[in-house]
């Protein structure tokens, strides 16, 4: 995959200024939360932090949920007895695991998709870097310094 | 649904969740000893709490339940470890959610009890059936699925 600006300007602020487990940077990430399940694959496989399960969950995600889904299912159920919109976001109690907002930090990401290939909802986007960027050999920070 | 219908108080219906390996058994020894439940509760056996997930609560809430109780073990003697905390947990998300869209959180309630307990389950029953006798009436919307 080849360096971008983005991704040489990303490659900077790693820590130790070498990438591990990361194949290249600099794409886009673009999640879409209502295609989201909860499973928080992408949270454990993120190299850098970037995007971490929350301890609130946004109810408007159940009723934005395709109807097909288990999220969906319990959206259709929700917006049959519910009296308004929902108030916002709530709360997360310890052991209820896949009913939380995931938590997404572009300025900690580094765009290396390892979230994307991770995703069993494909509910995460990587927009690849433009053509005409520099080659992906460049792994560590002090190289691009150079 | 009129309020004066509900005041005859046998139309509606409290659904309780219960262990198969406690408040079930409690449930089935009070049956045995001849004591009466309220008749608007509907048992569902289930094998652990653990089982119960926020979506059978809200599905049942949605298909004319107007209460869901989930009955489990005492904390800490969970036949399978662990599942009655994380039903405790899942209830208090469901009340959560309930409670942001403006429905009573008190529609969904967790008891725990031992097998060798049924008055304490023939308690929480009559405890739950007044709750929800209290409440206003669930309001459902037949609104249509979204198309997918």
């Amino acid at each position: 995959m080849p360096l971008t600006t983005r991704g040489r300007e990303i490659i900077c602020r790693v820590p130790g200024g070498v990438l591990r487990r990361t194949t290249g940077v600099g794409c886009e990430i673009a999640r879409h939360e209502e295609l989201c399940v909860g499973c928080g694959k992408c949270a454990t496989n993120c190299p850098s932090g970037a995007s971490r399960r929350g301890d609130l969950f946004d109810v408007g995600q159940l009723l934005d949920a395709p109807a097909d889904s288990r999220r969906g299912a319990l959206g259709d159920a929700l917006r049959r007895i519910m009296r308004h919109q929902p108030d916002g976001p709530v709360k997360v109690p310890e052991r209820v695991t896949v009913y939380r907002t995931v938590i997404y930090d572009d300025e900690k990401c580094l765009g290396c998709g390892t979230c994307v290939r991770g995703c069993p909802a494909a509910a995460i986007e990587a927009r690849p870097p433009e053509a005409g960027a520099a080659p992906a050999h460049v792994t560590s920070a002090a190289e691009v310094r150079a | 649904m009129a309020v004066a219908e509900r005041r005859s108080g046998d139309d509606r219906s409290v659904v309780a969740f219960c262990c198969r390996e406690c408040a079930y058994a409690a449930a089935d020894a009070a049956a045995n000893a001849r004591t009466s439940l309220p008749p608007t509760v509907r048992l569902v056996l289930m094998p652990c709490t653990g089982s119960v997930s926020p979506l059978h609560m809200l599905s049942a809430l949605a298909e004319g339940a107007d209460g869901v109780m989930v009955a489990g073990c005492l904390e800490g003697q969970c036949h399978y470890r662990e599942g009655n905390f994380t039903a405790i947990d899942r209830v208090a998300f469901v009340q959560r959610l309930l409670k942001s869209v403006g429905v009573e959180p008190e529609r969904c309630r967790m008891f725990t009890m031992s097998a060798g307990e049924p008055p304490k389950f023939v308690a929480a029953v009559k405890e739950m059936d007044r709750v929800i006798g209290a409440l206003p009436p669930l309001e459902r919307s037949h609104v249509a699925k979204a198309v997918a």
